[in-house]
């Protein structure tokens, strides 16, 4: 097994331990606490605040409210304690600061506010008809055509027409947000689980009218992300150093579980018609996929929906659309998979209809609308193993077996099903800087301002020096999550790894080249007068053929004080190619015919995405993604109120994530890929692919198991009575 | 955060003068449903910790299975008697909560816990169980889970508790102490209809304490069962959930007993199945001749429709199983 060489997690004896410090566990001295006092309606103005009962409490220090807060400029998406305005229910009105957290949620309970209720939008079908193009979709256009799509449609030999939708989700991290500011001057020290230190200090500094190296960001662990640590948290970030500032002192603000439903973003909503014109022989004619989707109020959002829709599968005739609702309700973002994730859930769903209307085997009918370029783009891939995921993942899942009508698969009394989907998600790059060291003791740093969100990062970062250095894994140091290295990518998005690790091998070749060049320059060295060529370094000893040296004796003689390198890398500007990784994923689902209930039994998922750094941390990231997914079908699903505008799930117990009793087996597989274009020492992001398309596959699988076809996440059981 | 005054009680007698003397205080014992409140807003201002008393007995006797109130759910569903001659108690509580809740709840909280309304649990949601007077945000709004028997226009929210459901079942009875009373109700009696004053749930006056719970020995408790249907496999409350128990005799039903849960105000009992089974033989015709009364009476609202059906056929599903070889 390949897994048994690869380098077990770097941090986990930290983290087992304890030893690891998250930022919630960050003091300073004199802090202070801060408790949100949050709007209970969806629409208001807010007429006055009387924060005499709060003031009174002993150890309350501060209330701030729009009145007195410090003026700062609009900032991402919403700039709190500026103006007297609630765009959705559970918006900061004020902020009160104390001695000890519990004087600071008692007094913020008796603030008082006086609002004037206004008229909200509290669902998204109440204002369908407002609907406006966004700016963009994500990182793509808000629309797109090639074709005629309608004609190619109205003269399709089959055609499909259907509405898919899927609700809003809470990324839910099991580690709430929280800040410790802590100003020196005009120095400003923020300690927070960050998904993008660098980001974070930009648009703190901007904040403030601060230089850059004025603020330092430091994040060193996140109990997760998916998206909740980056922009979305910013309002919230910003809002505990705009109070330790006018205090004048450190002060912490740590969010409440419910409050991770209001103020960190959300995934938004989704109003998804697709439609497909085919052949009879299952070839495309026609794709159009509109979508309607939540944004707040205040802010705009909208999620890449269509994107596997533009570039999957050969078609000549696509349009999508992307459009947005403003609703009184939180914030959108991106959460794992964004647009991807719900837009393969239509796309996948769509294609599977397709299959069973023509009676054609869903993976044959992928087959044949297999995209040898990339059409949305104009462009060839760089590389794309979805054939070879088909076969591997069906090989695996024994798909060959599989009865095609459906209703005909049992187990007892429960009906079985089986259902696949294709995967893809884009391979993104951005630019990166690394440092890698080498000290008079032989231990090597890596140093990266990127981010660990619980995926690997440590562990991949030390594996890629290692082995470009030539030391070995345990001796390496990694120092990421502060903006006081060199800057390393945001962690979103799927390409924290591609940006870091060419830089990063950079970095250490550099290192090598530059040992390997004192080596030969050094009379006292056993290199001496080699060719560098001739030389190698492997497990910390340099050798040229029958001599060798161990590096910390070069490095005494040459170097004593330690050799550094550092580099810089960045994608090209002007892409020849189109990057993706894609996938094939399996589920089986077992249905109770009488009751309703579901459950996933098995799911295989097949993935080409370039090179794998370590694979059992990939594994780790395909599975969470996977069942990122399961809770997409099943499961997952923020509850609004209409007629009150308020989230009535707000906690772990009513809001459902899959458990361990809904695990199924996971069979993972990762197939070999060559990907030379991307620059990214091959490597493609993972972290988003696992959650693509498996919604589809399980929901494909219930119609294969029950002759139902659900297109509304999450799947319940009252919709299988 | 609320101020919370903390009693610890050195014994029973000591907990229940406690209680006499500061109204309004409660108890708490394993505190698994008291800190989810505290930490949602709906928190007591006064507490008497009992869990230390030495009522955590579970006692099986020649007549009856008697539960101290602070048994642990785990241990009272771990019990081999338990397990073998009222599999309705223990399958109802493995069906419970999870692992680390079932090791640290107790039987008398479990009876005891509020509902699991999402406007109740919101401190600030308009709730006439929490606020009395403010509204009941439920009947209008999102009630898929919520009530379809015994609601009332102040109230829709459902008992949560699985336990109780079974307990119902198998006609349990409940031994209740005051600081100068002492008294027997049957289980059925402990828990209130919301009425219009839906904020009291039980009929526990005030001070009152449940010591035990007793649950007869019977051909019809060691036949019983309970199924729970839910949206994910684990850790989550009934959608809806069945507690069946079956006396046969050559084929024929002398006594049957039927409660559900997920369905009602209060644990409920489906005394139309019941009627349809008494006498009839153990057979399929029976069994859905049961089903078809399982939802007589029930009152839909605008979410929960498809818990009529889902009834009927959890009944016919546990009847099934009871019959099963």
């Amino acid at each position: 097994m390949i897994e048994d060489r690869a380098p077990t997690r770097y941090e986990a004896a930290q983290k087992v331990t304890g030893a690891a410090r998250y930022q919630g566990e960050v003091r300073a001295a004199g802090m202070l606490h801060a408790a949100l006092v949050t709007a209970p309606m969806p629409s208001a103005r807010v007429l006055g605040i009387d924060t005499a009962r709060a003031r009174a409490l002993a150890g309350c220090v501060e209330v701030l409210t729009h009145e007195n807060a410090l003026r700062i400029p609009p900032a991402a998406f919403l700039t709190l304690l500026q103006e007297p305005v609630v765009h959705f229910a559970g918006q900061p009105v004020a902020l009160v600061l104390a001695e000890t957290p519990e004087t600071a949620r008692a007094a913020a309970a008796l603030v008082e506010v006086r609002y004037a209720p206004m008229p909200a939008v509290t669902a998204l079908e109440q204002a369908r008809d407002e609907a406006y193009a966004p700016r963009t979709a994500g990182l793509t256009a808000t629309d797109s055509r090639r074709g005629e799509p309608e004609a190619a449609l109205a003269a399709a030999a089959v055609r499909l027409d259907h509405c898919y939708t899927t609700p809003t989700h809470n990324h839910l991290a099991i580690e709430p947000q929280v800040v410790l500011a802590d100003w020196n001057g005009s120095d400003l020290l923020v300690q927070t689980p960050s998904q993008a230190v660098f980001a974070h200090r930009a648009g703190l500094a901007r904040c403030f009218g601060l230089d850059i190296e004025r603020v330092r960001v430091i994040s060193p662990y996140l109990g997760g992300g998916f998206g909740s640590k980056g922009g979305a948290w910013f309002p919230c970030l910003v809002l505990g150093c705009l109070a330790a500032k006018q205090l004048g002192r450190p002060v912490r603000l740590e969010l409440l579980r419910a409050q991770m439903f209001t103020l960190v973003g959300r995934r938004q909503e989704t109003v998804q018609q697709l439609k497909i014109g085919a052949a009879r022989d299952g070839r495309l004619a026609a794709l159009l996929h509109d979508t309607v989707a939540q944004t707040s109020t205040y802010g705009e959002y909208a999620d890449p929906v269509a994107t596997p829709t533009r570039m999957m599968y050969a078609c000549p005739n696509v349009a999508t659309t992307h459009r947005l609702v403003r609703v009184n309700a939180p914030q959108p973002n991106p959460a794992r998979a964004p647009g991807e994730g719900p837009g393969s859930f239509a796309l996948e769903s769509a294609i599977d209809e397709l299959a069973y209307k023509l009676d054609l085997d869903p993976i044959e009918l992928r087959r044949r609308n297999f995209a040898d370029h990339d059409q949305h783009a104009g462009l060839p891939w760089s590389s794309n193993g979805l054939l070879e995921c088909y076969r591997a993942g069906a090989e695996a899942f024994g798909w060959a077996r599989r009865p095609s009508k459906p209703g005909t698969l049992s187990d007892g009394r429960h009906a079985l099903g089986w259902g696949m989907a294709g995967a893809c998600y884009p391979a993104y790059r951005i630019a990166s800087q690394a440092a890698v060291r080498i000290n008079l003791d032989g231990r090597v740093e890596v140093r990266c301002g990127t981010q660990d969100m619980g995926s690997g990062t440590y562990t991949v970062l030390a594996q890629l020096a290692a082995e470009a250095l030539g030391v070995p894994y345990a001796a390496v140091d990694v120092a990421l999550g502060d903006t006081l290295l060199p800057e390393g990518p945001y962690s979103g998005g799927s390409m924290a790894t591609a940006s870091f690790t060419p830089a990063v091998e950079d970095a250490a070749r550099r290192l090598r080249r530059d040992l390997i060049a004192r080596a030969v320059a050094d009379p006292r060295s056993p290199m001496h007068g080699r060719q560098p060529d001739q030389v190698s370094i492997a497990d910390g000893v340099m050798r040229a053929g029958n001599r060798s040296e161990p590096l910390i004796e070069l490095l005494a003689r040459v170097a004593p004080q330690g050799i550094e390198a550092a580099a810089n890398a960045a994608p090209n500007t002007k892409p020849a190619h189109s990057y993706y990784g894609f996938g094939a994923v399996f589920a089986e689902v077992r249905v109770d015919p009488d009751l309703g209930e579901i459950r996933v039994t098995r799911l295989t998922g097949a993935y080409a995405t370039g090179r794998i750094l370590n694979p059992l941390l990939a594994r780790s990231q395909f599975v969470g993604g996977l069942i990122w997914g399961i809770g997409m079908a099943l499961h997952e699903k923020t509850v609004m109120d209409k007629n009150l505008g308020r989230i009535v799930n707000d906690n772990l117990a009513d809001y459902l994530i899959p458990v361990h009793a809904d695990m199924p087996r996971f069979d993972i597989h990762m197939l070999t890929e060559d990907e030379p274009h991307l620059g990214s020492g091959g490597v493609k992001g993972i972290g988003m692919l696992g959650t693509c398309g498996t919604a589809a596959a399980i929901a494909n699988a219930v119609f294969h198991a029950t002759g139902r076809r659900i297109r509304d996440l999450p799947i319940r059981l009252e919709q299988l009575l | 955060m609320q101020q919370v005054a903390y009693h610890r009680a050195a014994s029973e007698d000591a907990a229940l003068a406690l209680a006499a003397n500061h109204p309004g205080a409660m108890f708490i014992a394993g505190g698994t449903d008291m800190l989810q409140l505290s930490k949602q807003g709906v928190v007591p201002t006064q507490l008497i910790d009992i869990s230390r008393l030495p009522l955590d007995r579970i006692e099986p006797r020649a007549g009856a299975l008697r539960i101290g109130a602070l048994a642990r759910l785990a241990d009272v569903a771990d019990h081999p008697d338990v397990r073998r001659d009222w599999p309705a108690l223990a399958q109802a509580i493995a069906a419970s909560a999870s692992p680390q809740i079932r090791n640290l709840a107790t039987v008398g909280g479990n009876l005891l816990q509020r509902t699991r309304c999402g406007y109740f649990r919101s401190a600030d949601l308009p709730c006439n169980k929490r606020e009395p007077g403010s509204g009941c945000a439920a009947r209008d709004g999102e009630n898929r889970l919520h009530a379809i028997f015994g609601t009332s226009p102040h109230c829709v929210a459902t008992h949560a508790s699985d336990l109780a459901v079974a307990l119902l079942a198998l006609q349990a009875s409940v031994h209740v102490r005051g600081h100068d009373s002492a008294r027997v109700l049957p289980i059925a009696e402990l828990f209130r209809l919301p009425g219009d004053t839906p904020q009291r749930d039980s009929a526990l006056g005030a001070g009152e304490m449940i010591v035990s719970v007793e649950v007869s020995r019977s051909a019809a408790a060691r036949r019983s069962c309970y199924l729970k249907v839910r949206d994910r496999a684990s850790f989550e409350f009934a959608v809806v959930s069945v507690a069946a128990a079956l006396e046969i005799e050559d084929g024929v039903i002398r006594s049957a007993r039927l409660a559900a849960g997920g369905v009602g105000t209060v644990p409920w009992r489906l005394v139309a199945s019941e009627r349809a089974l008494a006498g009839a033989r153990a057979e399929p015709a029976a069994f859905a001749a049961a089903a078809a009364r399982a939802a007589d009476g029930a009152q839909p609202l605008s979410q929960n429709g498809f818990k009529l059906e889902l009834l009927r056929r959890t009944v016919r599903r546990a009847l099934e199983g009871l019959t099963d070889a």
